[in-house]
């Protein structure tokens, strides 16, 4: 199967559980190996690299929303944003003063950043989860089922923040769901079916 | 944030898990702290006591001990004889004499009790039959006692537990006519230091007052070897040699040299025998130590292994996480391996302070046990069977049954370094097994819904 979606534009897939749509973006976003067959992102074929160049590749051409967040626990919002820019190897000055950024941008003020993740509401720690996954300025961003622990109210908060940052930080982000009001407000729906993709 | 201060915050995320791990892993490193301790105590008490009594032979003259008895004498050249046998160190000559008011103005400073009269009653008997039965008069003086040395250091020989020598000692190759005198026969005839005396016809100028730890001891005196031998008439006479081994390995050999080259003229007596029944219970308490030892290193390291796998186990999500962003199997590793650093460097703290107090205790409860299993002190017997001049064997066995009591671990920074260092042991052993499960664990395990 074949995905097309341009920079810079918020997709969904959409398909009934079971259908396989969280394994489609684990085995996109190199946290999964595929039994058989390739997975060429961006014309590299992901299945080839090396371990070393897989974690290069989960470190800065993807970056990951999740339906529970998976914050570290013992960390701050701030701290937990900083995690990839460390990996990556940014400095310490730099890695606080984007992290403190990206968490204004995705509306959590400073006195929340401070707070651990079992202090914030799930809106709030979905948006740290946000701001985390634009650490190292992504190609991608991976969403599974991001509003599948919030209210609808939030959620649609959420969707409409991604939406933003897709076009602001000219970066692709594919969403899974089984929400259709999500997809409808996506600008490209996938399908997954039976294993088949069909594109909207 | 870096790997080192993420392992750290983690090592005290769960006060009760922290609390609990440090507890237990504290009490085994004490634990093996006290074990170790006491095995270095005891060790270096075997050596004592093997440098101490373990590695002498005794020859006497066969049939004599020191008055009693009868037989020849041994000579010097016997003497240098024994040296000449491989693994003799030293070959320590000794001759004793009584004197009477016959031959010295001193006044014993012993009285003859029941025991003396019997001994005198006995001698005169076999002197003339007609004197039997006749009475023997209260406060008959007893004989003075001289002891003749060719070194005063090899006490065993000296019916002396100490040699406490006030004033100046005496050169014991020397032939000169000087004494060190016990301090109740010095106190008896109002002796001190440079005073002199009458012995065989001579003045003999007191060098020295010397304390043996006994009553014996204290109503003699003690010459140069060659002086006495002069004085007394035994000229090149020798009643009790002490040869000293340099190992207690090669005592049996020896002793069987000396019995081949001296024959039935000579009775040896070795400390083997006695010094290993000595030595028994303190290697009984070094075995004890040794598996304590090894035992408590091993539940340390399984305490850290165990938690730290569940530890591991437990946040599979959160290392699944950590991978999904980007991070190295490198990086978490050195993570878990500081959490476990640190939780082992803070039991072993606790267990280093446990350990200071514990050691002495518990070193007191393994000797406990072990004089129990060994109830009859060895020497008891030796001391009982024979004369005054065999004191000695059993001297140096009392000094084994004493060094149970006289075990003390001793804390040193050493064994502060030694402590971190088995922690650090403990703690790469502790998370090398879990180090290979983060390896394993899938990033998609991010992915599972719980």
């Amino acid at each position: 199967m074949s995905l097309n979606v341009p920079d810079g534009v918020f997709s969904t897939i959409v398909g009934k559980s079971g259908s396989g749509k969280s394994t489609l973006l684990s085995l996109l976003g190199a946290l999964d190996k595929p039994t058989s067959g390739s997975i060429d992102v961006d014309g590299r074929n992901i299945t080839k690299l090396s371990d070393r160049k897989l974690i290069q590749y989960r470190c800065n051409k993807i970056g990951f929303v999740f339906q529970n967040y998976n914050l570290i626990p013992n960390l701050s919002a701030i701290e937990n944003v900083m995690l990839p820019m460390e990996f990556a190897g940014m400095n310490k000055y730099d890695r606080l003063s984007r992290a403190n950024k990206l968490l204004k941008q995705v509306g959590l003020d400073e006195l929340k950043q401070n707070r651990r993740p079992g202090k914030l509401s799930g809106g709030e720690q979905q948006r740290v989860a946000i701001a985390r996954a634009l650490a190292n300025k992504p190609n991608f961003i991976l969403a599974d089922e991001p509003t599948g622990n919030l209210d609808s109210i939030t959620g649609k908060i959420i969707i409409e923040l991604l939406q933003k940052l897709a076009h602001s930080e000219n970066t692709t982000i594919i969403a899974v769901t089984h929400d259709e009001g999500i997809a409808k407000k996506s600008q490209l729906t996938f399908r997954l079916k039976d294993g088949k993709m069909i594109a909207n | 944030m870096g790997t080192i201060s993420r392992g750290l915050r983690n090592a005290f995320r769960n006060s009760i898990r922290t609390l609990s791990i440090t507890l237990i892993l504290g009490l085994s490193i004490a634990m093996s702290i006290v074990m170790f301790l006491s095995l270095k105590a005891v060790g270096a008490k075997i050596d004592n006591v093997k440098s101490s009594i373990g590695n002498t032979v005794t020859v006497s003259p066969a049939g004599i001990r020191g008055f009693e008895g009868g037989g020849e004498a041994l000579t010097n050249s016997d003497a240098t004889t024994l040296v000449s046998i491989s693994g003799v160190t030293k070959v320590t000559s000794a001759i004793s004499d009584h004197l009477n008011s016959s031959n010295t103005n001193l006044i014993p400073s012993m009285d003859a009790g029941s025991f003396g009269r019997r001994q005198q009653q006995e001698e005169r008997n076999g002197q003339s039959t007609s004197n039997q039965g006749r009475e023997i008069p209260v406060g008959l003086s007893m004989p003075v006692m001289v002891i003749g040395t060719n070194d005063l250091s090899v006490t065993s020989n000296l019916n002396v537990e100490k040699l406490d020598v006030s004033g100046q000692t005496i050169d014991a190759n020397s032939s000169d006519l000087v004494a060190i005198v016990g301090s109740d026969l010095a106190t008896k005839n109002n002796l001190t230091v440079g005073s002199t005396f009458k012995a065989y016809g001579k003045d003999v100028k007191v060098s020295g007052i010397f304390d043996g730890g006994n009553k014996f001891a204290n109503a003699s005196f003690i010459m140069p070897i060659k002086t006495l031998q002069t004085l007394s008439g035994q000229a090149d006479q020798v009643t009790s040699l002490i040869v000293q081994v340099n190992s207690i390995d090669k005592i049996s050999a020896v002793e069987s040299s000396i019995k081949e080259k001296l024959g039935s003229r000579a009775d040896v007596v070795s400390s083997e025998d006695s010094s290993k029944d000595a030595l028994a219970p303190l290697q009984s308490i070094k075995s004890i130590s040794l598996y304590g030892l090894i035992g408590s290193l091993v539940a340390g390291s399984i305490i850290i292994l165990l938690s730290m796998v569940m530890i591991v186990r437990e946040r599979r999500r959160e290392i699944g996480v950590l991978k999904a962003i980007g991070s190295s199997n490198l990086k978490i590793m050195a993570q878990f391996v500081v959490e476990a650093l640190s939780l082992t460097f803070l039991s072993s703290l606790l267990g280093i302070v446990l350990g200071f107090a514990l050691s002495n205790p518990v070193l007191k409860v393994l000797i406990n046990n072990s004089s129990n299993s060994s109830a009859k002190t060895p020497g008891e017997g030796a001391m009982a069977q024979h004369g005054a001049m065999m004191r000695f064997a059993a001297n140096g066995i009392n000094s084994a049954g004493n060094a149970l009591r006289d075990l003390h671990a001793v804390l040193n920074y050493q064994i502060i370094l030694y402590g971190l260092f088995a922690a650090i042991l403990i703690a790469i052993i502790g998370s090398a097994i879990p180090a290979y499960f983060v390896a394993k664990i899938r990033p998609a395990e991010v992915m599972r819904s719980e």
